[in-house]
């Protein structure tokens, strides 16, 4: 609830006594443009109390869990032991045999990181990644890793990541969501909730499947964005300016009414506020998501008239877009990755379908200048097991996995954290989802001990009672 | 599937291990010499260098619970429940294991094993009694393991009972009608406030409908509500909208709230609940009739052990229990003893946040952090709740691997039906083909199993994928047939709790892990609701109707304060207790604790009567207040703490729904029974025929008849601060946000209300002016300011053409004009706030 102060509600109540409709239309107008040159409210952007890293960030989640060792966890012995037994793992459906990827790896940048060639485009970018080798989440499960990568609990119903991330800086641009989630899966609700904390911190959903449910591999989820916006963005039936003089009636009666309560209502005043804001968004919403105003280069760059590439090239070209335009948080799904079977048509497939977009997006985002604030992070729920599962799948695997992040504050071209020799469990350095969670946090000057909502009588954090900064990794 | 036998007996095969609370009490002598000395020499120095970071009160954060600082927190040891040192037992010491460096997961100090004459000091201190002079008890507070001394915590005030008190003397005279307006004003006289002028006859009405049935008044009932001066006509109304079945509607959603009420599972896989509408309509008519409230908790916790009048009166107690299996659960995991300790901590969490105000389910992992509530406490009341069998329903599937059967409340119980008679041909159709997919999935199943191992690798994932996909099909027409008796008659089910068999005590699980099992502890109730040396041990089955009864019962300290301030939140605006699921140490204060006990206390009296606690606050001068600004109160108290003005209210999201649809003479008062839900099958293919059904065309019955799919709230209800399904809330939200602009301007249901408004608007009869006043009433209850005229008129003057530009067709304009001067009254704040 917005609680302005005492001056200018006072300034509102004896100006606005005696105006006609006309004056006071022009008033909320003045308020309107005041309001969003000194944005204030749960929304306003806060000063962390860590020094600031990034601003931004740029979630690509990859749902499914996709094999970290076909990506950029490079076995050697992996691929010289291929064929022999698996040691002490029982596949789910029978023998298991070691399997060698598929696709070669080389030595990529300054820093020689291993990439395979599955990602030709994004490996010119080896020199900007922080590769996390180590990672781990507590199950196997898609669904409850999933929450987990997102919420901290398997458990649960916990606030998200990006929830919690505007809790902790409110947003820039007070004309857009602050939290933003292009084409979450169908039933996953909870990746972009607020649980517990206010509802104004929840993400706002872009596209996504018409229908409830998800689960499996839901092709609609991914048809591209052209039809995708904010919910009830649109007035589909009058003008603008038809609009506006309806709304102008509405802000009339709305101060009415609180002349009627004595010229006070911070209730009222709450009201008139969100109607300018949501007037405002209806006309920012669109044009941060129009697309076509970017030049040709910058849409070959993302590789949007690819046929395999141009759903996701138009996503990450809106989360530039947003980023840009001051959102605070901005979450891209891609999937599905749960490669059991088919798994050399289909990772490639997918590894083609965001290759160049995902490059396009960190070299767009550097050369304007924009990467150094926005941390840029791919991966998924967990990863996939060096053995095979039929003659071409992998199961999940969540001891051991692999993300990486990118710009805003992490050192590039660099491995943190080491799996054993086949890429089954995190060795060293082990990234758990609550570390990976704590050092997201950290680079954003948020302290994740410290930032915490009182909820049914306790402190609540989004890493628990867990959590530690991988404080190698930042810049 | 019920939870089989072995699955719960590995549960409780619990390790006989006595807990070494009282260690430290064995030898008190002095400490010889030589041993201090060695001591002092060879220990103290290595505790403080290696242990003391992590483990002592001073450490910024305690690991594991466990301090080393004091002879105490070193015997006790840490949250694992193992005493860190046994004198003279090294087998029983837990930090000579950890020194040891043999377990992977438990080696001290953690960077660097102690020196081996270390080590053998260690040895040699504990075997000869582990000699401490360090006596000082370890602090309370800063993680070390905490002995809750439940003396202290009886003292609480809510865990005390309530008393009444006469109400207080007042020096404003003439204001006070009814005691609890002596409470009030004296608490506004204390601070220097005055009450404001009382709220003016339209605004009243409007207020007491909202609140009582959640539908504005009708013009009509304004009209003769201020028309009657009769000094009972206060009262009269508020009869008139307690004995409506809108009454019911309304009320029983504040308990749906807290009762976390929803007709899927939600969390990860959100499996459909076919028959929780049947718990809804349980509690409408709960509210309606007015069940003592006391009777209402009992068949909520154990209606199935309650005696019964006859079958309707007995399915009706059964339904009850669908309370406790209702919440949301995470059908996909794999470890059925974890999905029912799961299930039994949603319960206990429900349960005991609903109906006392507390969060005992922060004792699963430890002991409370900040009531007096104790790890064995949670696991007595575990004990009573794996005690019963919570009956939920669902059918197996790719991502179901937890079900049950439903209970058939029986044909004579005369219960509705969600659906329709089908004809004995009909189902003998529905079982041929359960039969056909039965046998197709036993087929997949032979064929994958008789091919050899080598061929069966080969097909790998899609010979499991086929035997799955035919399974799921089976279970799916399954589930079909389960709804008919043999005639076609659709069976009346119902989710629900029945007793086990043979109860089963719970042991202890360190950190909540059922892989820890330790101490197991008698089923019982709460040590520190009950009064000192009380038994808490049940007396019979599984103990849920010791509960009912020790909930529901006129010495339960927190039972009735609770629910009085939940009543005195929703007709108010605030609690007198400002945090209404939390009565605890964390709880805030009572800003009135003897109207609260004064309300509680009457509320007993009153035979536990709900419909008599909310008149008595309604006629109250306190509720009748007006809720106008007063510059020299607001200076004083800004929140209005002490009620000196009623609260501005912003309505619940299903009285904004609800009003639209009866002002646009839409509202549709009589749903066919059940859910949507319930006609929509299981499965994925339930989900989508469900959403097929709810987007074909709006429903434009009540809000609480809508289909409550935790995660898949309907808009209309989310955008305005429907709560989180599955959690707990006795106080919504009320946020002022874009998205609600957004919808009220642009959103199809809202520009349908809109014209169906407008519909109704231009079929009266009169002049324009006639008309519009006629939208007033039924938008506002009051006819329109002349300022407000003039802005319409403005509007009038331009919106037509802009219409017409826009491309409205012309003979089109002016009815477009119509419907959005209505859709501006229904987007208004003063449509959705209270005064």
């Amino acid at each position: 609830m917005n609680t302005p102060s005492f001056n200018r509600r006072d300034f509102l109540k004896t100006t606005s006594n005696g105006f006609g409709y006309l004056a006071f239309a022009a008033l909320a107008r003045e308020q309107a443009l005041r309001a969003a040159a000194e944005p204030a409210g749960p929304l306003a952007p806060k000063t962390p109390p860590l020094p600031q890293r990034a601003k931004h960030v740029i979630f690509l989640c990859m749902q499914g869990g996709p094999s970290h060792v076909d990506t950029f966890d490079y076995k050697p012995k992996l691929a010289a032991d291929s064929g022999k037994a698996a040691p002490s793992v029982a596949g789910r459906y029978g023998q298991t045999k070691l399997m060698a990827s598929p696709w070669k790896f080389g030595r990529h940048g300054r820093s020689g990181l291993y990439i395979s060639e599955l990602f030709p485009e994004l490996a010119k970018h080896a020199d900007e990644l922080c590769i996390l080798n180590s990672m781990a989440t507590d199950l196997p499960a898609h669904p409850q890793a999933f929450s987990q990568l997102h919420t901290g609990t398997t458990q649960f119903v916990r606030p998200s990541l990006g929830a919690w991330t505007l809790y902790g800086l409110g947003t820039m641009n007070q004309n857009l969501p602050g939290f933003i989630t292009l084409n979450p899966p169908g039933n996953a609700t909870r990746t972009y909730g607020s649980a517990f904390l206010p509802a104004i911190y929840q993400g706002t959903k872009v596209g996504g499947p018409a229908l409830p449910g998800g689960g499996g591999g839901n092709i609609r989820r991914y048809a591209g964005m052209e039809q995708a916006s904010v919910s009830n963005i649109k007035n589909n039936r009058y003008s603008t300016d038809a609009q506006r003089t309806q709304l102008d009636l509405v802000q009339a009666l709305n101060r009415s009414r609180m002349s009627l309560d004595g010229g006070v209502s911070p209730e009222v005043e709450g009201v008139i506020e969100s109607y300018e804001l949501a007037f405002r968004m209806q006309a920012e919403v669109p044009k941060v998501m129009d697309l076509g105003k970017e030049s040709a280069a910058t849409k070959a760059l993302y590789g949007i008239d690819g046929q395999n590439t141009g759903a996701f090239a138009r996503q990450c070209l809106m989360a530039r877009k947003f980023v840009e335009a001051g959102v605070r948080f901005i979450e891209v799904t891609h999937g599905p990755w749960d490669h059991h079977f088919n798994l050399k048509a289909s990772l490639e497939r997918n590894c083609d379908a965001i290759d160049k977009p995902v490059a396009g997006l960190l070299t767009d985002l550097k050369q304007r200048g924009l990467l150094k604030d926005t941390l840029v992070i791919w991966g998924g729920e967990f990863g996939r097991t060096p053995h095979s599962q039929g003659d071409d799948g992998r199961d999940h695997n969540n001891k051991g996995f692999t993300m990486w992040m990118a710009g805003g504050g992490v050192k590039g071209g660099m491995n943190y954290g080491i799996t054993d020799d086949y890429g089954y469990e995190a060795l060293y350095n082990k990234m758990h989802v609550h570390d990976w969670h704590a050092t997201v946090l950290h680079l954003l000057g948020l302290d994740h001990e410290r930032l915490t909502y009182r909820y049914a009588g306790r402190d609540f954090r989004l890493t628990d009672v867990y959590g530690t900064v991988a404080k190698e990794i930042v810049a | 599937m019920k939870p089989t036998a072995p699955v719960l007996a590995a549960i409780f095969i619990a390790t006989a291990r006595l807990v070494h609370g009282a260690a430290e009490a064995a030898s008190q002598a002095a400490i010889a010499p030589d041993q201090l000395a060695f001591f002092e020499k060879n220990i103290r120095p290595v505790l403080v260098q290696q242990c003391y970071k992590c483990h002592s009160a001073e450490a910024s954060k305690v690991k594991g619970g466990l301090t080393l600082d004091t002879k105490h927190g070193l015997r006790l040891g840490g949250e694992s429940g193992q005493p860190g040192v046994t004198p003279g037992k090294l087998a029983e010491s837990s930090i000579w294991e950890a020194i040891l460096w043999e377990d992977d997961d438990k080696k001290m100090p953690p960077k660097q094993k102690l020196p081996a004459e270390v080590i053998a000091n260690f040895k040699k201190w504990i075997e000869m009694g582990a000699p401490d002079p360090r006596e000082t008890k370890v602090a309370a507070a800063g993680g070390g393991k905490r002995v809750i001394d439940m003396d202290q915590g009886r003292k609480h005030w809510a865990f005390q009972k309530p008393v009444k008190k006469a109400p207080p003397e007042v020096k404003t005279e003439g204001w006070a009608r009814t005691d609890i307006d002596r409470f009030i004003l004296a608490g506004m006289e204390a601070n220097g406030l005055h009450p404001v002028k009382d709220a003016d006859r339209p605004t009243l009405i409007r207020r007491i409908a909202f609140d009582l049935t959640g539908l504005p008044p009708t013009p009509d009932d304004v009209k003769a509500f201020v028309a009657d001066q009769s000094p009972d006509a206060v009262k009269r109304v508020i009869d008139m909208y307690l004995d409506s079945d809108r009454y019911g509607e309304k009320w029983a959603r504040h308990w749906l709230d807290v009762a976390r009420y929803a007709e899927s599972s939600g969390k990860e896989v959100n499996v459909l609940y076919p028959e929780a509408w049947r718990y809804r309509d349980y509690v409408i008519e709960s509210f309606e009739k007015d069940k003592p409230y006391d009777l209402f908790l009992k068949e909520q916790i154990a209606g199935d052990l309650l005696q019964f009048d006859d079958k309707r009166d007995q399915a009706q107690k059964i339904v009850a229990t669908g309370f406790l299996a209702i919440g949301a659960k995470g059908h996909n995991n794999r470890d059925k003893r974890q999905f029912i300790m799961d299930m039994v901590d949603e319960q206990i969490d429900a349960m005991s946040q609903s109906m006392l105000g507390l969060t005992l389910a922060c004792a699963r992992c430890h002991d409370h952090k900040f009531d007096p509530v104790a790890q064995r406490d949670y696991y007595a009341l575990a004990g009573i709740f794996l005690s019963s069998d919570t009956l939920f329903g669902t059918y197996k599937g790719v991502q179901n691997n937890n079900t049950s059967t439903l209970i058939d409340l029986g044909r004579e119980a005369a219960q509705p039906a969600a659906l329709a008679k089908i004809s004995s041909a009909e189902f003998a159709a529905l079982k041929r083909k359960y039969e056909e997919a039965d046998k197709a999935a036993r087929e997949a199943e032979s064929e994958v199993r008789s091919m050899r191992t080598k061929e069966r690798d080969k097909a790998g994932v899609s010979a499991f994928l086929r035997i799955r996909g035919t399974l799921d099909r089976a279970e799916t027409v399954r589930a079909d047939l389960d709804q008919f008796y043999e005639d076609g008659t659709p069976r009346a089910l119902a989710m629900g709790v029945l007793d086990r068999d043979r109860p089963i005590d719970s042991p202890i699980l360190v950190r909540g892990d059922i892989k820890q099992p330790a101490e197991v502890v008698p089923r019982g109730l709460v040590e520190v609701l009950c009064a000192k040396g009380e038994p808490l041990n049940i007396s019979r089955g599984s103990g849920r109707l010791d509960l009912a009864y020790w909930i529901a019962s006129k010495d339960n300290p927190l039972t009735a304060r609770v629910m009085a301030n939940r009543v005195w939140l929703k007709l108010m605006g605030s609690g007198i207790v400002p945090t209404p699921d939390n009565f605890g140490f964390m709880g805030q204060k009572p800003t009135h604790p003897e109207l609260l006990d004064h309300l509680a206390v009457t509320f007993m009296e009153n035979g536990w009567s709900v419909k008599k606690l909310i008149r008595s606050i309604m006629m109250s001068r306190a509720y009748q207040s007006g809720s106008a600004h007063d510059a020299a109160n607001y200076a004083v108290d800004p929140d209005n703490k002490f009620h000196w003005r009623m609260n501005q209210r912003r309505l619940d999201a299903e009285a904004i729904r609800d009003a639209m649809l009866a002002v646009s003479g839409a509202l549709n008062l009589y749903p066919v029974d059940g859910s949507p839900v319930a006609r929509a099958g299981e499965g994925r293919e339930g989900l989508t025929a469900l959403y097929r059904e709810v987007s074909s065309k709006p429903l434009t019955c009540r809000s609480i008849f809508l289909p409550i799919v935790r995660d898949q709230i309907p808009e209309f209800l989310s955008v305005f601060d429907f709560p989180d399904a599955s959690l707990v809330n006795g106080d919504r939200d009320t946020t002022n946000v874009s998205s609600q602009s957004l919808f009220l301007m642009n959103n199809s249901q809202a520009q349908g209300a809109a014209d169906a408004f407008a519909a109704r608007i231009a079929k009266m009869e009169g002049a324009p002016l006639d008309k519009l006043k006629a939208a007033y009433m039924l938008a506002f209850s009051r006819n329109p300011t002349d300022a407000e005229l003039t802005a319409i008129r403005n509007f009038w003057n331009k919106f037509p053409d802009q219409a017409a530009q826009s491309g409205t067709p012309k003979d089109k304009v002016q009815y477009a004009a119509l419907s959005a001067f209505c859709q501006s009254l229904m987007a208004s704040a003063e449509f959705r706030y209270l005064n």
